[in-house]
């Protein structure tokens, strides 16, 4: 049995490696597909840590994917910088910018949190069309080079999927080193209690900007992925709704478990592939698709996930 | 005002009000180290408010509170925590988020040794898992010293109220605090039940614990506590050893004269 949970990971990497040469391979778009649902694991991963360990309410993390990616984006479009040093920093800038405004932020707490992020988001979107000299505005930055690494240009496809689930996977193998660590343990203490937390020496404001600092860190390298894979990039990718959209990889996913949102990020980039089957009823099927998931399976796919993985262990046990 | 007189806890005319109602009026006593002192009381005599004051939680409106020294009063809990200062709780407060179990509440216990840093947790997790190896070694140690020995894997809102207690309890020397604020931890516990409680206690003394005890248990009380000081109203009522308090006219007259007499009054 705890073979078979470790395998789980060889499982998966295996699958990400073999992906593009075999069911990815028929088309560069398919590799692209999975690179999209790659980069919102990201995204989603972090939020999870937020959200589902810290139990810190976010409905603005599209914000931070915003400024890696214009950070990214601007730099190398107009300044001629590498990607790498551009992406770092985005990195670097995120980081800051996080560390500042954590603090004050997540002193607040529940719906006035979850204003002031959304409302946090509102105002990086809102700089982004009003800075157009620097930003090209509400119509968008074009020309966005693709990923170079070391002076090899990951202009393919394949390529750049290989770069990005690196990332991925690293990401991951991170945020479950957190929640694995005592770090992880003091940030589910204070979500479950904040004053049983201070009276255990927690110094809850510092915990929970440290995670604030590292979820959009994640998210900024996100964004400079996404930059880079676009070529083309606008407010729009960046708004609330975007936000709200890995606020339902989450709960699709299940909240809480940093597997669950990496399902669910798949499932709804996957999804459009599938549905656009019915072409006008696509976001009909869609919403009905999540309504059904999260009332019906309120843990989520993880949680269907994890109750056919039980079933299956038990059954071979026998 | 250091410590002296061996007093670990110095408490000087506090003054707390909530809305116009006094909660604590003036209160001032203290806590010699190694000694266990009972804070009783009928209920809304606010003994939980007093508790708050010292550990932090909750910020007096005048008055020193010394602990080891320190004047604590504006300091934020987490701080008091650090001078080695730990609690339980009237309502327990564990924390049951993402499934955490009863060895991962008294591991919390160890925040402050183990003192968790981000960076380190993601890269260096051998070193991480070396220091945490030895503090759950401890966690369990102390879950078999409080009765909970088989527990630990357990996710503590299945435990009785009572083991939930005790599980605080754990969490609480898990901090390996110089001195302990249980809020009535024996309330939830039947005879039996207290009657081992009050074993572990006296070995909590023993190891050079100091305790401050909230109970409504009078006989628990009568049995261990050295000193006992009696709050009623906001007001401190009187102060002294178990048999004075019992022998106090005004202490009888504010438990009986009450219609609070569910706990009984000291015998």
């Amino acid at each position: 049995m705890e073979k078979l949970r470790k395998a789980w990971w060889l499982i998966l990497i295996a699958f990400v490696a073999l992906y593009p040469v075999t069911i990815g391979g028929k088309s560069a778009y398919w590799s692209g597909v999975l690179i999209f649902a790659g980069i919102y694991i990201i995204l989603a991963v972090g939020l999870d840590l937020l959200m589902g360990y810290a139990g810190q309410i976010s409905v603005g993390h599209a914000a931070f994917f915003a400024i890696g990616a214009y950070t990214s984006a601007v730099l190398t479009a107009k300044y001629g910088f590498s990607p790498l040093l551009a992406m770092l920093i985005g990195v670097l800038l995120s980081g800051t910018l996080a560390w500042a405004i954590g603090r004050p932020v997540l002193a607040l707490k529940e719906y006035y949190l979850a204003m002031a992020t959304l409302a946090f988001n509102e105002i990086v979107i809102t700089l982004i069309i009003g800075f157009e000299w620097l930003t090209g505005g509400a119509s968008g930055l074009r020309d966005i080079p693709s990923f170079s690494l070391f002076g090899l240009v990951l202009n393919s496809h394949v390529h750049y999927y290989y770069f990005v689930w690196a990332i991925v996977l690293l990401v991951i193998a991170s945020a479950v080193a957190v929640i694995h660590s005592p770090f992880g343990r003091t940030l589910v203490a204070i979500h479950s209690d904040e004053v049983a937390a201070r009276a255990f020496g927690v110094n809850c404001a510092g915990y929970k900007t440290r995670i604030f600092v590292l979820v959009n860190v994640y998210a900024s390298i996100a964004g400079s992925l996404f930059a880079h894979y676009m070529g083309f990039i606008a407010p729009d990718d960046f708004g609330v709704l975007s936000s709200i959209n890995i606020l339902v990889m989450l709960f699709l996913g299940g909240i809480g478990t940093i597997y669950g949102p990496i399902l669910g990020a798949i499932f709804l980039k996957l999804l459009p592939e599938v549905t656009y089957l019915v072409q006008d009823y696509e976001l009909l099927l869609n919403g009905v698709i999540l309504i059904v998931v999260l009332v019906f399976m309120p843990k989520g796919l993880y949680g269907i996930f994890t109750m056919v993985r039980d079933r299956i262990f038990a059954g071979v046990s026998k | 005002m250091r410590e002296h007189n061996g007093e670990i806890l110095k408490v000087i005319d506090v003054v707390k009000t909530f809305e116009g109602i006094d909660a604590l009026e003036q209160v001032s006593f203290s806590v010699k180290k190694g000694q266990i002192k009972a804070l009783i009381g009928p209920n809304g005599a606010g003994k939980t408010t007093l508790l708050n004051a010292i550990n932090g939680i909750m910020r007096p409106d005048s008055g020193h509170i010394y602990f080891l020294g320190h004047d604590v009063v504006g300091l934020s809990a987490d701080k008091v925590a650090h001078f080695g200062l730990s609690r339980t709780f009237q309502l327990v407060r564990l924390f049951t988020i993402n499934n955490a179990t009863v060895l991962d509440n008294v591991l919390l216990g160890a925040h402050m040794n183990l003192n968790p840093s981000l960076l380190e947790s993601i890269f260096r997790r051998g070193k991480v898992g070396k220091i945490e190896e030895a503090a759950r070694k401890k966690a369990i140690e102390l879950l078999e010293f409080v009765g909970l020995g088989g527990a630990a894997d357990r996710i503590p809102t299945a435990l009785p109220f009572g083991n939930q207690r005790l599980l605080e309890l754990a969490r609480s020397l898990m901090t390996m605090p110089q001195m302990l604020l249980l809020d009535e931890p024996a309330s939830g516990l039947n005879d039996t039940e207290v009657e081992e409680f009050t074993k572990l206690l006296l070995t909590i003394r023993e190891k050079g614990i100091t305790i401050l005890l909230v109970e409504h248990n009078m006989k628990l009380v009568m049995n261990i506590a050295d000193d006992i000081v009696v709050l009623d109203f906001g007001k401190k009522l009187a102060e002294g050893a178990p048999q004075e308090i019992c022998a106090n006219p005004e202490v009888i007259e504010a438990y009986l004269g009450t219609q609070n007499t569910e706990h009984g009054a000291p015998r």
